[in-house]
């Protein structure tokens, strides 16, 4: 990687493991239906989007990894959870309804799609280079969740109320995948993470209520306040610590050992 | 319902079925020849009943063995175990997704199977009725489960239906792969910390007994065999497979340090304590090999144990068939919404 300035390392950091560690949780999330889920075929294709977020973390953590000096699983699994950078969205449970999967992905699928378009831009070239891979692969996964979203909302009254409901349920946790990491301005100005037209907030708003309206439904999404603390400055709550918990039980028996 | 659709009333083995001789002699003559029988050709009602059983019971083990080891997607102690074990469950749901559609193309409807199933109706394999408490056992079930599996579909692969033989022959490529990487789980557990190596010959313990019963009771007890050899559905007896089975593992097994044990277990499952706190458990001193036939000696497992998990008082019979069944209500809402139905769409448009 090119050398970076001390100024530059620390916000940087932050903002590819805010990245990381929500696809991490998200991967997560969609592999607990790995073998559970409504239909074979979806079953299938599930665990292979899971499989793709989880990738994507491992890459990210090995970059951050090479910056600091450690493994990516070390980075991955081994850090107090105030260390983390995920929004609270990746760590909500979905109570194995089908809705909530879908939306919590729609919700994170787009946002990510749009930190890559930026981050694809990078002056940093193996950022910029790695991202457009990500890209590529970030844009099925959106069109996997709209579609699904579109099926939900006209697939007859109860699939559209529980579309609906989870619409609902999960958009005050969405506005905090906003939060910006500390330092991210710096970033901006540099050209790591070069911003694009019009606010995150209001292209994600556009993408997703494109979708939200094609399948009948409707969204609302109120903005958080700018001072508001929340996953990406590592203010974290119960669904993820006790996520992190669960998810590095084996890990911490033997940090150490080779699994 | 429509005429033409075979109600599963049908779907039952009848050897009082008077099948025509011409048939039946071509048929068998087909056969005998290696010939393979295509899902549009002609065949004994039998012979499609005991098909049918036979992918319906293997594509339900496929889906209710994925669950074992989903449990543990959640605590893969790293990235690169957490996406291959992922990926491993995903081929195992693929397997049973090709197997019910091979089980469609006989006459039944993946709904009625999947209804039955959870219901309790069918069954699915025995060896998942067993619990998997440690990382180590995932280790185990993809080394010595699949080991298993893959012997035995190795010899199905030889059988006379051929979109059997060819879902064996693409599910066994897949298999190879999971035992490759549950070789190298067991490997690194063995060549890892005390902690480690003791985990793994805790799990190999629990697992050893039931990979023995993998391939069914003995062949004097097994009813199966019969016409189900002479039309290539089975192509070789419990005993040959289980010989093989232990000629390969045994050796396999110490090789890597592992201690082969007679263990007395819990109605859960796990291996019992004695009073002072220690395991129940004997080394097999019938483990060596013959000289003079090739073979390695083992001990029987406790076949008792076989019929009493096989009659559903397992350690997890309910317990997995409980959580297929709630996957299966849970989705059901899913799947009229995109069908328009609860059901599942046939398997040819
Ligand atoms: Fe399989
Ligand atoms: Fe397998």
């Amino acid at each position: 990687m090119q050398e970076l300035s001390d100024k530059l390392k620390a916000p940087l950091t932050d903002l590819l493991l805010s990245i990381a560690d929500d696809k991490l949780m998200l991967g997560h999330g969609a592999s607990d239906w790995t073998g559970l889920a409504p239909i074979l075929e979806e079953d299938i294709a599930f665990s292979a989007i899971s499989q793709e977020e989880i990738a994507h973390a491992a890459a990210l953590y090995e970059v951050v990894g090479t910056m600091h000096g450690r493994s990516a699983d070390a980075v991955a699994f081994g850090r107090e959870p105030s260390a983390y950078r995920c929004a609270e969205l990746t760590s909500l449970g979905d109570d194995f309804d089908w809705s909530r999967a879908i939306v919590r992905q729609l919700f994170c699928d787009h946002f990510d799609l749009l930190r890559f378009e930026r981050l694809a831009r990078s002056l940093l070239k193996s950022v910029a280079a790695l991202s457009k891979r990500i890209g590529a692969e970030e844009a099925t996964h959106v069109e996997h969740a709209d579609v699904w979203l579109i099926r939900l909302g006209r697939g007859g009254d109860e699939s559209k109320t529980r579309a609906q409901a989870a619409l609902n349920a999960l958009s005050g946790a969405a506005a905090m995948l906003f939060e910006p990491t500390d330092g991210v301005d710096v970033l901006e100005r540099e050209g790591i993470y070069p911003a694009g037209e019009g606010s995150l907030f209001d292209r994600w708003q556009e993408d997703v209520g494109r979708v939200v309206a094609e399948a009948g439904l409707t969204l609302e999404v109120v903005p958080s306040p700018a001072d508001a603390v929340g996953g990406r400055r590592g203010r974290h709550g119960e669904s993820f610590t006790g996520l992190l918990d669960e998810m590095c039980e084996v890990y911490r028996v033997e940090p150490e050992a080779a699994w | 319902m429509s005429a033409g659709v075979t109600s599963s009333e049908e779907l039952r083995i009848d050897w009082k079925i008077q099948e025509d001789p011409d048939r039946m002699a071509a048929f068998q003559a087909h056969i005998d020849a290696k010939g393979l029988v295509e899902a549009d050709d002609w065949m004994p009602h039998n012979y499609r009943v005991g098909m049918l059983r036979m992918a319906e019971h293997h594509a339900n083990s496929e889906i209710v063995g994925a669950l074992p080891e989903g449990e543990w997607i959640t605590r893969a102690p790293s990235l690169r175990r957490k996406l291959a074990l992922v990926a491993k469950v995903q081929d195992e749901v693929g397997h049973g997704q090709m197997l019910y559609r091979t089980s469609q193309d006989l006459g039944k409807s993946r709904d009625q199977m999947l209804r039955d199933l959870v219901t309790g109706k069918t069954r699915y394999h025995n060896v998942f009725n067993y619990p998997a408490p440690t990382w180590a056992d995932v280790a185990m079930i993809q080394w010595l489960v699949d080991g298993a599996a893959i012997l035995n579909q190795k010899s199905l692969a030889e059988g006379s239906y051929g979109p059997y033989v060819r879902t064996m022959k693409r599910i066994n490529m897949e298999e190879a792969f999971h035992f490759k990487s549950g070789e190298d789980m067991v490997l690194t557990l063995m060549s890892g910390t005390k902690r480690q190596r003791q985990m793994a010959q805790e799990a190999f313990d629990r697992w050893w007994g039931p990979c023995l019963m993998f391939f069914g009771p003995p062949d004097r007890e097994s009813t199966k065999t019969g016409p189900f050899m002479t039309w290539r559905i089975k192509t070789a007896t419990n005993d040959t497979l289980r010989e093989a089975y232990v000629d390969r593992f045994a050796p396999a097994a110490r090789a890597l340090g592992l201690n082969i044990h007679l263990a007395r277990k819990n109605p859960d499952g796990l291996i019992a304590v004695k009073a002072d706190g220690t395991p129940d458990k004997i080394e097999d001193p019938l483990i060596r090999l013959d000289e003079s036939t090739g073979h390695w000696g083992f001990t029987q497992p406790d076949w008792d144990e076989f019929y009493r998990v096989i009659g559903g008082d397992g350690p997890c019979n309910k317990q997995r068939v409980a959580l297929r069944r709630f996957s299966y209500e849970q989705g059901r809402w899913v799947r009229q919404a995109v069908m328009g139905c609860a059901g599942l769409p046939p398997s040819r448009n």
